[in-house]
């Protein structure tokens, strides 16, 4: 029993009691407050019954205490005492609650969303891989292509914006091309700095098997420089998220970049911030995923 | 038979202090067969010699001949073990022999390559250990994986360049008797090309040793080891003829570092 006294504890009943409390934020709002509050409590507590890693369970309720602290302030400042505007700062009961409601409209706007992204996204890894694997291994190619890098790699991608719309029949091809020019560098740079840094020990003992051009390439380089390449996919990923957000606030007529940028035309905030957090939501879920593919990939180092 | 003659081999360097000479007019052949042993202090020129062989690189002047011809570059007919444990560490053990197969054997089937993959590891004892990646391997048993796919592929010629070097005694004991081992079960048909700075480990494998001075990237002596194999190492390090040819490959290999030590009191 005295392990469940802790700050998490203590910001669980500040929120509740708080909640419970007459204020601005609608009655079904401060439901969806103190719903949550249980929900994080209830994680909290089976992880301290179940988890027997002592480390985690202490990051868990830490991590439980901040968010339910933030909540509770929020609440305190928006909700109850009514200090901040209430037309531009939202009580989070009424937000919680938009936001349940408005996940099946932001869930169809991901998926085109996601359509971009991953068009974009992938075609660069496709093709700035294999390129600079290429490059790479070829000492005159990658002496002659690696200053030409240092110039156009550091362009800051959302100035094509202007420029791809106009080229480009539609906004979904010049979405895609920005997309894959933002994710193209940091893959291409890091590709060609992991075939560069492939230890000299790994190249001469494939060339002491004799192992021929194709299985040289990708059984021995590319498995040598993935580190590497996934250090670059990683910043290629977070480009893609910006620049995707960046076109649907410029031109698109759904998505999640769109969603905010429209209601926020119509000074609709509390659809501002829960477009916000949906997109906090949606960045984790892909950002887990790509970790679990990246330990996968990366398994047989230590 | 001779499988190996270096013909006044030179093999030197440039860059932008200036030309280095590693390896000078260098004169030596090796029998089908045989193991020879080079020893010599670091920076000898020994490692480079070990890449010639291999044709990772190649003479400034005179030539290597194997069996008769010129090295043109890397071959099937020889085989590497490195100091530094060089498996590609995102394969197993297994599929480290299992590529390292797959470029020598190119028409048998994959079933065929995997029986031999397994029959080496075995041999080197990690029969248990063969979907391990390198990374969950201790040093000596990487060494092992390194040994068993060199001698996997039929190599004529293993060369070995300080292969035990980074491994605890215990271990390197263990690894020498299972290279001698695994040697004389192949008929001692295999000439083995050693490269070691430990004197004791040289005349335990070697029928010769080499020894290079330090500094001016030549051949020293070369000396024949006396003894009948197989060679015990227990009995072996308590015989006399044993020290004294110990006491005069150590006097080979210090009297350099003393003369260079004076050399320095000069300055």
């Amino acid at each position: 029993m005295k392990k469940m006294i802790g700050p998490a504890s203590l910001f669980f009943l500040l929120l509740v009691l708080s909640g419970l409390l007459p204020g601005r934020s609608a009655p079904a709002g401060n439901n969806y407050l103190i719903g949550l509050a249980v929900i994080i409590q209830v994680i909290c507590l089976t992880n301290l019954f179940w988890n027997k890693n002592k480390a985690k369970v202490q990051a868990c309720s830490d991590v439980a205490a901040l968010v339910m602290a933030f909540l509770w302030l929020w609440d305190l400042f928006t909700g109850r005492l009514e200090i901040l505007n209430k037309f531009l700062y939202p009580a989070p009961g009424n937000i919680l609650k938009l936001f349940t409601s408005e996940f099946p409209v932001m869930l169809k706007g991901l998926f085109n969303s996601i359509q971009l992204l991953a068009g974009g996204y992938i075609l660069a890894l496709l093709i700035a891989i294999p390129l600079a694997l290429i490059i790479g291994w070829r000492g005159r190619l990658y002496l002659a292509v690696k200053p030409l890098t240092k110039v156009l790699g550091p362009i800051p991608p959302i100035v094509y914006i202007p420029y791809a719309i106009a080229i480009l029949p539609t906004f979904k091809a010049s979405s895609v091309f920005v997309i894959f020019i933002g994710a193209f560098w940091p893959v291409f740079i890091n590709t060609l700095n992991g075939v560069f840094n492939i230890e000299k020990k790994i190249i001469d003992t494939a060339r002491m098997l004799n192992v021929k051009e194709m299985p040289m390439l990708f059984q021995v380089i590319l498995p040598g420089a993935l580190p590497s390449i996934i250090t670059g996919a990683t910043i290629g990923l977070v480009f893609s998220f910006i620049l995707l957000t960046a076109a649907e606030m410029i031109g698109a007529t759904s998505g999640i970049g769109w969603y905010v940028k429209y209601f926020s035309d119509f000074a609709d905030y509390p659809r501002v911030i829960v477009g916000i957090i949906f997109m906090g939501f949606v960045v984790t879920v892909i950002t887990y995923f790509f970790d679990r593919a990246e330990s996968y990939l990366l398994r047989w180092r230590r | 038979m001779t499988k190996i003659i270096l013909r006044n081999l030179t093999f030197s360097y440039k860059d932008q202090n200036g030309e280095y000479t590693v390896l000078k007019e260098i004169n030596l052949s090796v029998a089908e067969g045989e193991f020879i042993s080079i020893i010599g202090p670091s920076g000898c020129g020994k490692s480079t010699l070990i890449s010639l062989f291999a044709g990772l690189l190649f003479p400034s002047s005179g030539s290597i001949l194997l069996d008769g011809r010129e090295i043109i570059g890397t071959g099937h007919d020889r085989g590497v073990v490195f100091q530094h444990y060089s498996l590609f560490p995102w394969m197993s053990a297994r599929k480290n022999l299992v590529f390292g197969l797959k470029q020598v054997k190119k028409g048998s089937s994959r079933k065929e390559i995997e029986q031999i993959a397994d029959t080496y590891l075995e041999l080197v004892g990690l029969e248990n250990f063969k979907d391990h990646y390198p990374s969950q391997l201790s040093g000596g048993m990487q060494q092992r994986v390194a040994i068993a796919r060199a001698l996997a592929m039929g190599p004529d010629i293993l060369l070995m360049d300080e292969p035990f070097g980074a491994v605890d005694t215990k271990n390197r004991l263990a690894l020498q008797e299972l290279l001698l081992k695994l040697w004389e079960d192949g008929k001692k048909t295999t000439t083995v090309v050693f490269v070691t700075h430990d004197i004791d480990e040289a005349i335990l494998l070697a029928d010769r040793i080499i020894v290079m001075s330090s500094g001016s990237g030549t051949i020293k002596k070369e000396i024949t080891v006396p003894f009948t194999r197989p060679r015990d190492k227990s009995q072996l390090f308590r015989t006399s003829p044993y020290a004294e040819l110990r006491n005069r490959l150590v006097g080979l290999f210090y009297d350099d570092l003393l003369e260079e030590r004076e050399d320095e009191i000069v300055f």
